[in-house]
């Protein structure tokens, strides 16, 4: 038994959990954590709007004017539903925080000097700027799915509370397998979501990296200006095309679209919304990964700026 | 005696100008340096070479690690304060301490809360709420706190009053610094600290003007001061500097013996101060 352990902690030495990767490890968490006491808003702002989301059926008054579901499983069509429609706002603002967040991140720490405190410390460019990227591409949007639950959760109970209170039979019901294949899919696109705006995240953080001074206006004008320049010298609009393509490709190759969620006077069956969507297609996408490579490049170069860069 | 830092032919350009030409310096382990030169001499340069950040030509090894390389290797062994300013303005005394914890092999988190406890310093503090002398207080808690074998300060009394400055200082000097440990410290107010020094480096456009142990000092250099009407016997002997205070000339001699000098005037050993003084003029400074 023993042998035989050895054997293989010998074959694959790298698997074993040595004091250098168990260091790097408690380094990536704290670097982690850190970047959470400095922007506070990437957990108070979707905090907010996910309490704000969970209590809002305390703050109506008028009538809910639904057409009656007396069927069982449209009232489980209808909470999935609810379950994607509240995730809307709070992918909203976690769009809003992350971007701003990576835009920030190495340009504030430049201009404030604090890079030099940081770089008194034992912790390698790489393991910094990766921390950066596991906080805004990982970190913040897990966490935005389980607040997403949290608040679904709150949601339908208040609503049909509020309901019972007046006598009027629940409207969502709740089926547990469908709830679990509802939020898997969900965490899918959010998945799927990370990856393939990765380039464009990988972009803003090598602008934050670089820019000597307003990497906001440094990161929207190549995207402005540069399809506009080859409207007018060459009178093609290829980039124009990449960059709306860029935006939101991946989601028709998941048939995103081309799912009805709702027509005019009933609610589709349930289970139609996971069934409609490729999601083997679309995590087999080519473009997917070549972005996913260049984000990985864009990082990398970043961390080479980071690590050279002398203006502090 | 291994050497800290050894630097050869260490050469900068931003531009036309030369922050560092052709530097080479020596520090041996135990030794407090005192770096001192005018604004724009090149020792901010030379000491972010030293620490890895920023580029440069020529040979360097600081306790055998080429900075350029081995970056991070090389910080957990070396610590440095920047100036006052660069701690984190959001950052609260405990997230500091936790945060140094987490990431420093070398860090002692009970070493630098006992330290922090003889000041007035309180551990839910933010640094934008504490005074310029308290964030400088607190950066030298975390600092102690770790078993660095080479400190470099940069400017690390930048701004604070003197009681802030001596108290500084004088903690440097107690309760951190011993025969294991390396100080390269640049500052303004020379004055203030020429007595810390063991050794002194001055630097001038980039180029090392002097180098010496503070001992040696005394030896090379005197300071003659001898009535007005005496100067043209001083000057005979060739001074490299010379001073009118009060009616009375100051002159600084290089590898005079004593007893030709003492028998003009009033000998002794010129204080840092005056001898950088000297040198910066000697070298065309301003």
């Amino acid at each position: 038994m023993n042998s035989t352990f050895e054997a293989a902690a010998a074959a694959a030495p790298s698997s074993e959990p040595s004091p250098a990767h168990a260091a790097t490890g408690r380094t990536l968490l704290m670097l982690v954590r850190r970047e959470f006491w400095e922007n506070r808003y990437l957990w108070c702002a979707p905090l907010a709007v996910a309490v704000l989301i969970a209590l809002s059926p305390l703050l109506g008054h008028g009538e809910l004017h639904l057409p009656p579901f007396a069927n069982a499983d449209s009232r489980v069509a209808l909470s999935t539903l609810v379950q994607w429609a509240l995730l809307i706002p709070l992918s909203l603002v976690m769009v809003i925080c992350v971007g701003y967040y990576l835009l920030d991140c190495l340009y504030t720490e430049r201009r404030d000097r604090s890079i030099l405190f940081w770089k008194s410390l034992p912790i390698s460019d790489r393991l910094t700027v990766g921390s950066k990227v596991l906080v805004a591409l990982l970190v913040v949007p897990l966490g935005v799915c389980a607040l997403g639950v949290l608040a679904h959760v709150v949601f339908s109970a208040l609503i049909d509370a509020r309901l019972a209170l007046r006598g009027v039979p629940a409207m969502l019901g709740f089926n547990l397998l469908e709830w679990f294949r509802t939020e898997l899919a969900l965490l899918l696109m959010m998945l799927l979501a990370m990856l393939w705006y990765a380039p464009l995240s990988a972009y803003l953080l090598l602008i934050s990296a670089w820019a000597r001074r307003s990497p906001f206006l440094w990161a929207a004008l190549p995207l402005a200006v540069a399809p506009l320049l080859e409207r007018i010298v060459f009178g093609s609009h290829y980039l124009w095309s990449f960059l709306k393509y860029r935006q939101n490709g991946i989601w028709h190759t998941l048939a995103l679209g081309h799912t009805h969620i709702i027509s005019h006077d009933r609610v589709l069956p349930v289970g139609t919304l996971l069934d409609d969507l490729n999601f083997r297609e679309a995590f087999t996408d080519v473009d997917l990964w070549l972005g996913v490579a260049v984000a990985v490049a864009l990082v990398l170069l970043a961390v080479r700026v980071r690590r050279y860069r002398d203006d502090s | 005696m291994t050497a800290v830092i050894e630097a050869r032919g260490l050469t900068k350009s931003y531009g036309a100008t030369h922050a560092l030409d052709n530097v080479s310096l020596n520090v041996g382990a135990g030794r407090i340096v005192g770096l001192i030169g005018p604004n724009g001499a090149g020792k901010t340069t030379a000491l972010k070479a030293i620490l890895g950040l920023t580029t440069f030509e020529g040979e360097l090894r600081v306790l055998g690690i080429d900075p350029r390389a081995q970056r991070d290797a090389l910080m957990s062994e070396v610590c440095f304060i920047a100036d006052v300013a660069v701690l984190p303005r959001w950052l609260k005394v405990s997230q500091a301490l936790s945060f140094c914890a987490g990431v420093h092999p070398r860090f002692d988190r009970a070493r630098a809360e006992d330290f922090l406890r003889r000041t007035d310093i309180r551990m839910t503090s933010r640094v934008r709420e504490l005074s310029k002398g308290m964030v400088t207080q607190l950066h030298l808690a975390l600092i102690m706190a770790i078993d660095a074998r080479l400190l470099v300060l940069d400017e690390p009394t930048l701004g604070l009053d003197l009681l802030y400055r001596r108290k500084f200082y004088d903690t440097l000097l107690n309760d951190y610094f011993d025969k294991q440990r390396t100080i390269v410290l640049t500052t303004h107010q020379v004055e203030e600290v020429e007595n810390l020094f063991t050794d002194v480096i001055f630097i001038n456009h980039g180029r090392v003007v002097l180098a010496a142990a503070v001992e040696e000092l005394g030896q090379r250099y005197q300071q003659l001061t001898l009535a007005g009407e005496q100067a043209a016997r001083g000057r005979a002997l060739r001074p490299f500097y010379e001073r009118e205070v009060f009616g009375r000339v100051a002159m600084l001699f290089e590898d005079r013996s004593a007893a030709e000098l003492g028998a003009l005037g009033e000998l002794r050993t010129p204080s840092i101060a005056d001898l950088f003084v000297a040198k910066m003029q000697e070298t065309g400074s301003t």
